[in-house]
Order: C-alpha cells, then structure tokens, then sequence
C-alpha cells in the first residue's frame, strides 16, 4: 500500500530518484505516508481489521454462557455448520433469494432506465417517480408492505376478493413469505439502480443511435447492440453492488418475516445475528460470518472474472 | 513548510480526537433532573405497548413511596436480545442495577455468577414474608435453596373455549381440571354439531406448550431433575408423556377436528383472531392473553386449566414470564435500593393492580383480598382460573422449570419435531431426532462452559 503511492510522490519532488524508480522512502515521504494514510489505517484497523482477525479468532474455539472463548474448536464449528440440514437449507434460501434480487433489480431498473431515457414531454415526473425509493427508509419501506400483505385488509387480499381469488397468505405461507421477502427488497433497491443506469444511457453518445437508424437498425436491435453493451460496465457495477448487498441483506427481514415461516426466510445474515444476540452462540455466530465472507469473495471473484471480461465498447 | 506540516497534524488529531470524544461520550447516562442525593437504581426489563405503561406506574409508585431511591427505567427490546445485553454489559458503567430476564434464561443467569441472589437481602428483612408468594413462582426462580431472583410478570398456560358456542350446540364444557379425551370429546362435538363450520380446537406450534404438556403429565424433560440438582447432560423428549401429547393431537387432526395455524408471532395473532371470530373453539395460550380475549369478545369466554393425559392426576404447571435480578457489580446502597423495588413491585396492592392491567398473575397471596381484584373476578368469574391453577401447583422439580442453558435454541428444535408430527410424521422419529439436535448442543454447551 505505502509502496504503490511512492513513485508519484518521488518524481515530483527528487530528480535522482526517479531514475531508477527506486521504491525506498526519504524522511519527508515517510512523514507524508504516514500523514495521509495514518487516519485511515488507524480508523480501518480499529473498526473493520480488528473485528475481522477477531472475529476469526473466536470462530475456532467454542463460546461460553458468558460470550468468552474458552475450548480450542479448530475447524469444528465449520464442520459442524456444514453438515448441518439448517445451514445448509439457510444458504440454498440465501442463493435464490440473492439470484432473485439481482435478476430482478438489474433487469427492472433497465428498463425502467431504457423508458425514462426517452426524451418525452413531462418525463422528468417519471424519472423521480421511478428513483423515488431511494429515499425511503427500510423501515418504512416494512412498514408500508406489511400493510399490502396483510391477509385480511391489506392491498392484496383486498385484490384478490374483488377478482374472487383466493387470499395468499404472503407471510405464513414458507414460499410466499420468502416472494414478499423478494418483492420487498426489489422495490426497495430499484431506486438505486434506476438512476444510476439512466445516468450511463443518458451518457451513451447519441451519434451511435442516429447511426444505427439510418443503417435501418430496430430500436430493439438498438437497445441490445448499442444500449448494452456501451453501459455494460455500468450494468457490471450495478449487479455486483446488489448481489453483495443482497448477500447482507437485514433489515427488511428482520422487519417483515423475523426469518420465519420455519425458517424459510432465515437468511445468513439474519442467522448470524439471531445466533449471536438470540441465542448467545458467538463461536458458531462468528464460523458463519467467516463463511459469509468466503462466499461473498468468491461470488465476486467470479463476476470480476466471466463479467468483466464482456464488459467492452 | 515543516511548520505547516506541523500545524495540519496538530490539527488533524484534533479532529480525531474530537470524533473519537463524540463517539465515546454519548454513552454518558442522562442526569435526571429529580435525582438529588437519591441514589439512581437502574432498571432495564422488556416490556413493551400497555404491559411498560403499567410497568411505569409501579415504577413511579416505588419513587414516590420512599426518598431513598429512584429506580430509572430503561426498555431494552426483545428477552431474548436483553439477556446478552446483560451479560456482555456486567461490571461496567451502562450495565443495569436490576433487570428483568425471562423464565428460559435462568440457568444462564444462575450460571453467569453476576448476580446477587434476592434470598441474601430476604435473610435480612424480617418485613418481607416471602411464604405469601405463590410456591410454583418460587420454585421456578430458586436453587439450591437459595431464592435467586424475584417472580415478576408470571403466566400460566390455560385453555380458553368459547363457552357461548357450546351452549349454543348444548355441548357440555370440559370440567376444570380436563383430560386430554375430554377436550377431545368438547372439540369433536363441536365440529359435528356446528356442521363442520366450527373446527374443534388447535394448539400452537410452540416449544412451550409441548414442555408444559411434559410438565403436567408429571415427566422432567431434562436429566438431573431438570437440571435443579445438576448440570443437565441430556435431555429425552421422546418420553412417554410428550408422545401421549402428540398423539393426542393426531387424534384430532385425523377426525378433522383440529385446524394448524403453525408457528411463529403471526400463527399466535391468527389463531386468536379464529377463536374471536368463531371459527376454531378451543386453544391453549398464556393467562396473559385474558384481557386481549374478554375485551374484543361478543362470545363468553370459558377457561380451564391446562389438559392432561387420561388415567392420572395433572402434576401442575410451571410459570412462564420473567423475574426480576438484582445485578452483583453495583455497589450495597444500590443493591439494596434493586431489592426494595422488587419488594415493592411484589406488594399486595402493586400485585392486584398489576393483574387488571396487564394480565399477568398477582403473585402474591394477599392480592386476592384487594378491591381491585375482587371486582375483577365479579364481573368475570373466569378469570379466577389462571391464578387457581397457580394455587393448585405443588412445586416439584419436574414443574420448577428446566434449568436448562441454550433453551432458545431447545425450543426450535421442538418446534421442529411439532411441525414434522403435525403433518403427519412418525412422531418417535421426530421426537428423537429432536432429542438427538439439543444433546448435541448441550454436549458442545457443556464443554465450552467447562461443565463436567
């Protein structure tokens, strides 16, 4: 980290050193690096290193009443946590839950983004309708579903009674508390996503489209041979961003279902928490937050991998 | 330029300094501006909605009964979020003088060694008589002797049946103290009768109620009398009284009579909006949800202690709720105040009033002279039967609770097993793969906890 910032600072400042690129430090740049990077790295190691170095500390050993590390566990918590049918049943629920919420978030607030990018009379009202959840707060974006879903005077119900259809049962029912779990969180990160991909068509040069109509190219064709792939790295971001905070997602469950019915929504953040300050178990709490970790790590590593690699102009 | 330099660093630890200040500081607790020299006692419970404006009102009462102490109280959310606050708190400034843990958490409190047991400061107050609290609410708080904490806010599991419906299909109520077979016979008379319309009974998903039921047939759930002479190393639910509960209940799920809400926060609210509306006729709950279910009633409501299997006597109850704890890292004035409250809170008059407004039982056994009460039971002579039931309870180890660690998690696992039999699986077979989860964590328990 102090190495890479080096050459900058040198070039500008000692004839001789830049030269041979030399990366070792004169006195005034030790004083600056550690000027410019010492708030940082103080603050990062208090708050995030710490905790995670402690975090994997406690993971290997068992926790007692008291919350203190007392029997060395090894890997056993990790073991044990894997060849648990709960565990393993709350990652499946977390993969379809974030599969879901990308898929739908990306795809919706695309085209949402593709309509609003129109240059129409009076589509300013749409483009604030559209990125308007972004100012809502998770608690009262709850708050407003749980009224929908009720199943005796909620919006759904009310629906379903004037179509003669049967009430669901958004938030008893196991697969349909995790579809209102979903709907929850799309709507809430549409916002989000929608205005940061208007942002990139509105950037798109229009001088490829003009091109593209007088080569007689559809607007379909359009939208899929310029639209795409000019925004992709946008796209790129966009769905890295929501599968990593769909991974963390907290709030909302917490709120709508509490991880129920049976567990269905008892997604691996929640557990983390529900283990930890439920239940008292910070060894087994801590295994899943490193696994946690992994997984998100790995999801990422392979979108920066396969996704990035067709990410081009 | 060095000077500069000099000058930005200064200015910048400042800046952190200041944040670090900030952050650090609104941990500060408020002074109150009626302190004084009274000597602040602080409080934490989990009472939320009408339940912590009654709390505030004993609360208050206690501040004006005396000028020695002012008790402060302080909602911490959920029990079971509450019982880590309280641990991972001890021996620190924020931490609570007295504090209120639910019913499960009592083995983890005893075990912790960070509270000082209510009996030390009885011993020495000849004007507290601790033999007019009721037994069964004692027992539940106290080991090896020794009174640990204070009974508070206590319920009884009862059975409520809508008495207008069985008038109507001239269906003979269950008597008071009822057999499994005679609310058997009550539901499936009820579902007959009403054409179907009306389905018998239902009982909750819920780890509580299948302890009970343990409880009541006389059996202890855990090894070592339930952990009041030991340790626990083990727990056996596939017992023969859990396997009669459940068996019960499959009875009626085959004759149609029963209808399953599930489990969970939202199962408890539909099963009694049902049972308002008509549509189920008998259901076992806490005592505490008596007031929710006379006020928003247009049906009488009929309530009897809770079942018990056929052929033998019901050996009682335990208690559910919370006690009051008096923590051990404050100093002996403060100490002293937490136990005044709690003697306070557990006074006839506080006890009777206590009762009308939240639900909960008056634990002591004067309350039953008060006007309040006596006017509560005049107009609603069914709620007299939460707290006999309480009377009739001769404690033993087998209804004094499960002085269990890692109950949270018990209580899933039973909730499993109930869901799995519920729908229709062998019931050994869920009974001992549930037996077989909560061993497993009561092994990895005991080692972490260094329990031999």
């Amino acid at each position: 980290m102090l190495k890479s910032t080096t050459p900058t600072v040198v070039g500008s400042k000692t004839e001789a050193k830049t030269k041979h690129r030399t990366f070792s430090l004169n006195a005034k740049d030790k004083y600056y690096a550690a000027l410019f990077l010492g708030p940082s790295l103080l603050i990062l190691s208090v708050f995030v290193f710490y905790p995670m170095l402690r975090t994997l500390y406690i993971s290997m050993f068992l926790t007692n009443t008291l919350g203190k590390t007392t029997v060395f566990n090894g890997l056993g918590n990790y073991t044990d946590l894997l060849g648990s049918p709960e565990y393993i049943a709350s990652l499946g629920s977390t993969l379809v839950y974030v599969f879901a919420v990308t898929v739908l978030t990306v795809g919706i607030g695309l085209l949402l983004a593709n309509l609003a990018s129109k240059r129409l009379p009076g589509i300013g009202i749409f483009r604030t309708l559209y990125s308007v959840t972004m100012g809502v707060s998770v608690s009262v974006a709850a708050i407003f579903w749980l009224f929908i879903f009720n199943p005796s005077t909620g919006f759904f119900a009310l629906l379903s009674n004037l179509l003669g259809l049967p009430v669901i049962n958004w938030l008893t029912d196991p697969t349909m508390a995790m579809w209102a779990v979903i709907i929850t969180t799309v709507w809430m990160n549409l916002g989000f996503t929608f205005l940061i991909l208007l942002g990139a068509i509105s950037a798109v040069p229009t001088t490829l489209y003009e091109a593209a109509s007088i080569e007689g190219a559809s607007e379909r064709r359009q939208f899929f041979k310029i639209t795409v792939p000019m925004i992709s790295p946008t796209l790129f971001f966009v769905s890295t961003i929501t599968l990593i905070e769909g991974f963390k997602s907290f709030g909302l469950i917490d709120l709508i279902t509490k991880g129920g019915p049976t567990n269905s929504t008892n997604m691996l953040v929640y557990r983390i928490y529900k283990d930890a300050f439920y239940s008292g178990n910070y060894a087994q709490a801590s295994s899943e937050a490193i696994i946690l970790t992994v997984i998100i790590a790995f999801f990422t590593f392979l979108q920066f991998k396969f996704l990035e690699k067709r990410v081009n102009y | 330029m060095n000077k500069r330099l000099k000058n930005s660093l200064i200015s910048l630890t400042l800046i952190i300094a200041a944040v670090f200040v900030g952050i650090f500081t609104t941990n500060k607790p408020v002074k109150s501006s009626s302190s004084s020299d009274r000597t602040q006692v602080v409080f934490w419970h989990e009472l939320g909605g009408a339940s912590e404006d009654a709390l505030e009102e004993v609360v208050n009462g206690f501040n004006k009964s005396q000028s020695k102490y002012e008790v402060v109280p302080k909602y911490q959310g959920s029990y079971d979020e509450a019982i880590q606050k309280i641990l991972q708190t001890h021996g620190t400034s924020t931490s609570p003088a007295v504090f209120q843990a639910f019913d499960i958490a009592t083995a983890q409190m005893i075990h912790s060694k960070y509270t000082t047991p209510v009996q030390n400061f009885i011993d020495k107050d000849p004007s507290f008589d601790i033999e007019k609290i009721a037994p069964a609410a004692r027992s539940f708080y106290s080991n090896g002797g020794k009174q640990q904490a204070m009974p508070f806010n206590t319920s009884q599991p009862v059975l409520y049946y809508n008495a207008s419906l069985l008038k109507k299909y001239k269906i003979t109520p269950p008597p008071v103290s009822p057999t499994y077979s005679d609310i058997t016979r009550v539901a499936q008379q009820l579902y007959e009768r009403s054409g179907h319309k009306t389905k018998g009974m239902t009982v909750q998903i819920y780890g509580w109620l299948l302890e009970q039921a343990t409880t009541n047939a006389g059996t202890a759930l855990a090894n070592n009398n339930n952990g009041h002479t030991g340790i626990p190393t083990g727990i056996d639910m596939d017992n023969p009284s859990t396997v009669k509960f459940l068996e019960w209940i499959h009875k009626n799920i085959k004759s149609g009579d029963f209808i399953n809400y599930g489990s969970g926060a939202s199962a408890g609210a539909n099963q009694t909006a049902g049972f308002l509306a008509g549509k189920v006729g008998i259901f076992i709950q806490s005592s505490a949800s008596i007031g929710e279910l006379t006020a928003n009633n247009k049906d009488q409501l009929g309530i009897t202690y809770f079942p018990h299997p056929d052929g033998q006597k019901a050996n009682g109850v335990s208690i559910g709720g919370a006690a009051l704890w008096i923590s051990n890292d404050k100093p002996k004035a403060v100490q002293q105040g937490a136990y005044e409250f709690a003697k306070y809170a557990l006074s006839p008059a506080v006890q009777a009033q206590w009762q009308k407004s939240t639900g909960y039982l008056a634990l002591n056994k004067d309350s039953q002279k008060e006007k309040i009460l006596k006017d509560l039971y005049a107009k609603n002579p069914e709620a007299k039967v939460p707290g006999q039931q309480l009377a009739d309870a001769k404690p033993n180890y087998v209804n004094s609770g499960i002085l269990l660690e890692g109950m949270q998690v018990t209580r899933q696992l039973e909730e499993v097993a109930m869901e799995e039999s519920y729908n229709g699986g062998d019931i050994h077979k869920a009974l001992k793969k549930a037996t077989k989860n909560v061993n497993q964590n009561i092994t990895t328990s005991n080692r972490a906890n260094g329990y031999k």
